[in-house]
Formats: structure tokens, sequence, C-alpha cells
């Protein structure tokens, strides 16, 4: 579980994040949506703990990430909005590398990979340098690498980026089924993926959060019965 | 944490080694260290029984190498954005800088293994003062040390190698040039006082005490602590930087 109190991050004057609140529970999909700016890479950065908020604070499965984020970490599968990949290794060098980071056995690590690479479609490219990966792959790649350890909260910055539509199907799919279970948390700006995939969406504007809902209520609330017009008019109206 | 701390250690020794990198710097390090202990220092014409020819000029050499050594360890990462990943990732801050200060600091303890073959020549061919020559490398391992440090602390808060190779030239440099006697003397402290901290915080008077000999307390703590004063700023820059 994740809780989020009073969460505020200042970065001098600007407000990136503001006295947001909220609680996800196991089995949630949750897209992160905004406009540019509105401070989900700050959440997500506060939620992972890279960054230390200015106040509030954020307790993952009942710690403290600021006190306990190695423990919290733990629990964690990050991938970062882009360019977070070692270019001069390989696929497997890379994969080879985070599982060592976050100490995973060699049982383990070859268990998980062989899924993983699986699900993801990567057997193809696993011995290629990832400097000469399409920008699909390496998005897969990265996801590959927070899967590793078989998170129970995964946090996506754009997962869908660069993704042809097939590709982009089956990662969906992937990652619907690995929510059931688990906590999804993803940042995007396409909204057929908020209705594909998401139980709930928190919406930021301006660092606040104005909105708290499923996608079914988020598209409810004005009269064309759909999400990007919703997007729109909230965050207009808070400007 | 001395599991993830050797992983690191690993990855920045392997991509050394790897890369064009390590080769150059050693390739450099033995051309320059032979040309100044034969040429510039006078190996034939003084006495030459602890290798002073070879040791003197150490300070300047690895002021122009090591920054290129340290220059892409936290530059890099953070150029290419792999610093987010990495400081995401279930592992302490220190493991990872000292994972990466110790991959620097092997590589300079394979400069200095390269010359190894000319304290064997000199057993050969020379009287030699053994003990002495071992002080001598003692002295050229804590400075590499220290200005390995300083070099990750310059990395940590520079976005680009170059600029990190240019930063850490100019204060190792400075390190091993400057005594900063003018300092001292603008503290206006009584002449005692003032001869005392001109030792203390002169890098070169520590560095040739112990090629001469004299592995004494303060000599090996002021390399020591050079090394733990940078380490805790690189942290504290990671730490800065990132908030």
């Amino acid at each position: 579980m994740i809780v989020v109190k009073n969460l505020c991050k200042n970065y001098g004057t600007k407000k990136a994040v503001n006295n947001v609140n909220f609680c996800i529970s196991k089995g949630e999909i949750v897209s992160l949506l905004g406009p540019n700016g509105a401070g989900k890479t700050t959440l997500m950065r506060l939620l992972t703990g890279y960054i230390e908020p200015t106040s509030g604070e954020v307790r993952i499965f009942d710690k403290d990430i600021k006190a306990e984020r190695l423990a919290c970490l733990q629990k964690i599968g990050y991938v970062p909005e882009s360019g977070f990949l070692y270019n001069d290794m390989t696929v497997a060098e890379f994969l080879h590398y985070t599982a060592q980071i976050r100490g995973l056995t060699a049982e383990e690590f070859s268990k998980n990979l062989k899924q993983i690479v699986e699900n993801l479609e990567l057997k193809t490219v696993i011995n290629q340098k990832i400097e000469t990966l399409s920008k699909g792959f390496k998005r897969r790649t990265g996801i590959a690498a927070a899967l590793l350890h078989n998170p129970e909260i995964l946090i996506l910055d754009e997962p869908t980026e660069g993704l042809d539509p097939n590709q982009k199907f089956s990662l969906r799919n992937y990652l619907k089924n690995y929510g059931k279970d688990k906590i999804i948390i993803i940042s995007t700006h396409i909204m057929e993926e908020v209705e594909a995939m998401s139980d709930r969406v928190i919406l930021l504007n301006h660092g606040k959060l104005v909105k708290d809902t499923s996608p079914e209520e988020l598209k409810e609330l004005f009269p064309e019965h759909n999400i990007e017009t919703a997007f729109y008019k909230i965050t207009s109206e808070a400007e | 944490m001395t599991k993830q701390l050797a992983v690191i250690f690993k990855k920045e020794t392997l991509s050394f080694f790897e890369g064009v990198q390590a080769w150059v710097v050693l390739s450099v390090y033995i051309l320059a260290s032979m040309f100044t202990t034969f040429f510039v220092g006078g190996f034939f014409s003084i006495n030459n029984t602890g290798l002073f020819s070879f040791f003197y000029f150490q300070p300047y050499i690895m002021a122009f190498l090591i920054p290129a050594v340290t220059m892409r360890l936290w530059a890099e990462e953070r150029k290419n954005g792999t610093l987010e990943f990495l400081l995401t990732q279930p592992i302490p801050l220190s493991s990872i800088i000292i994972g990466k200060f110790l991959a620097a600091w092997f590589l300079c303890l394979c400069m200095l293994l390269l010359t190894a073959p000319l304290w064997i020549y000199m057993n050969v061919y020379f009287e030699t003062d053994n003990l002495n020559i071992f002080s001598g490398y003692l002295a050229c391992l804590l400075l590499s040390g220290s200005f390995c440090a300083v070099g990750c602390f310059i990395s940590s808060f520079c976005s680009s190698p170059a600029v990190s190779y240019l930063w850490g030239l100019i204060i190792t440099l400075f390190l091993s040039v400057h005594n900063f006697s003018g300092v001292v003397k603008a503290l206006h402290l009584p002449l005692t006082l003032e001869n005392k901290l001109s030792n203390i915080v002169n890098l070169n008077s520590h560095f040739y005490d112990i090629i001469s000999g004299q592995i004494s307390l303060d000599n090996i703590l002021f390399f020591v602590l050079l090394t733990l004063i940078s380490l805790s700023l690189n942290m504290a820059s990671i730490e800065f930087k990132k908030n």
C-alpha cells in the first residue's frame, strides 16, 4: 500500500508538488495524468525517494521512504521517462547488472529473466548493444529491468512512448495482468491507455491533485463523455 | 553492502578497460614517468638509491592523469540520465561512491605496477635502498587515492566529462604546486603556529617527506583526511544536486 500525506516539493518559489494526498492499495492500476509541468515526474521521484519532499510523507507498505529508503526500494520497480540505460552494455549485461545491484541470486535472475524476456519479446535483441536498439526496444529493456525482482510496486513514466501499436497492445495486456495483485502507477499523456488499463486516475495540475477518480467517472463528468475533454476542461478550469 | 560495492567496482573497472580510457591513461603515464625519470630527473647523475628521480615528478604527472580517470565516473551518469536509475536502486549511496572511487584507485595501482620493472632494474644493476623505494610507492598510492577522491567529487557536480577533467586538472595541479603559504600568512597567526599550519596544509611537503622515508602519522593522515573529506563532499554534492 502507498500512502501519500500532505506531500509538498518546492523548487525555490515554485511548488512542483503542492499538498498532495492519496492512498493506493494492492491490485490498483493508477494513471497519473496532467499537462506538462503538472508535477507528475516530481511526484514519481518522490514516491521512489529519489528526491526528498519539502514537507509531508510517503509511506510504502507502512514504511517511511525517507527513513527506510532502501527497504522501500526493494519493493519498487521504477522506469524513468528516458535515457537511463547504459548504452555501452548489451541488454543481457544491463539486466544482469541490475539484478546484481538488487542482490538477486543467480537462480532468481535466470528464472525471472527467462519469463520477462519472453513476455516483453526481448529475445531477438538480448545480446545486442543498447545503443543500437530502437526506441521501443529500449523502453522494453527498461521495463524488463524494473520487473526483474518482481516488485510489489511498479512506477512507469510514459511506458508506451516509442512503441508501435502492436507492442503497445501487448505491453498493456501484460501490465494489466501483472497489476492484478500489485500496484502499478503510470504517468501518461495517452488517454486511450488510461481507459484501456487504469482502475483509477489521479489528475494533477500545477502540482495540485485536482481529481482522484475512476476513468469511467471522469468521462461522465462532462456531457461529451470522453476523457480528453474532461482532462482539458478540468486542467483549464484550474488555471 | 559489500556485495553491491563490488558490483559497482567491477562495472566501473570493466568499463575503464573495455574502452580506450584505461589504455590511454596507462600508456601516457608510463611514457611521462620514464621520460621525467631519465631525461628530466637526472636518473644517472644524482644519488638515486631511493628512485628519487622517479618519485619527484609523480604529483605533477598524477595531477594531469587522474582527472582523466575520474572525469566520467559521475559526470557521464548525469549526462546520460543513468544517475536516476542508479539512485533508485536499493543500494546505499556510500556503496556507489566507494565502489567508483576504488575502481579509479585500482587503475592508479595498475599505473604504479607498470613501473615495477624499474624497481627490479635498480636492484639488479645498482645499489638500492628498498625501504626508501617502498615508502616512495606508498606516497604515490596515498597521493593517487587523494587525487581520485578529489576527481570523483569534481565529477559529481559536472554534467560533462570534459568539464570535469578541466576542473579536476585545475584543482589537482593547484594542490600539487601551491604550498598555501600565502593563505596561511593572510591569517596573521603567531609565527610558530603559522609555520606549523603551513606544513599541515602543504601537500608537497607531506609527499616529499614520505618519499624521503619519513612515514609519520601526520603525513599519512593528511592524505587519508583529504580522501575522506573529498568523498564526503562527493556524497553531499550528489544529494544536493538531485534535490
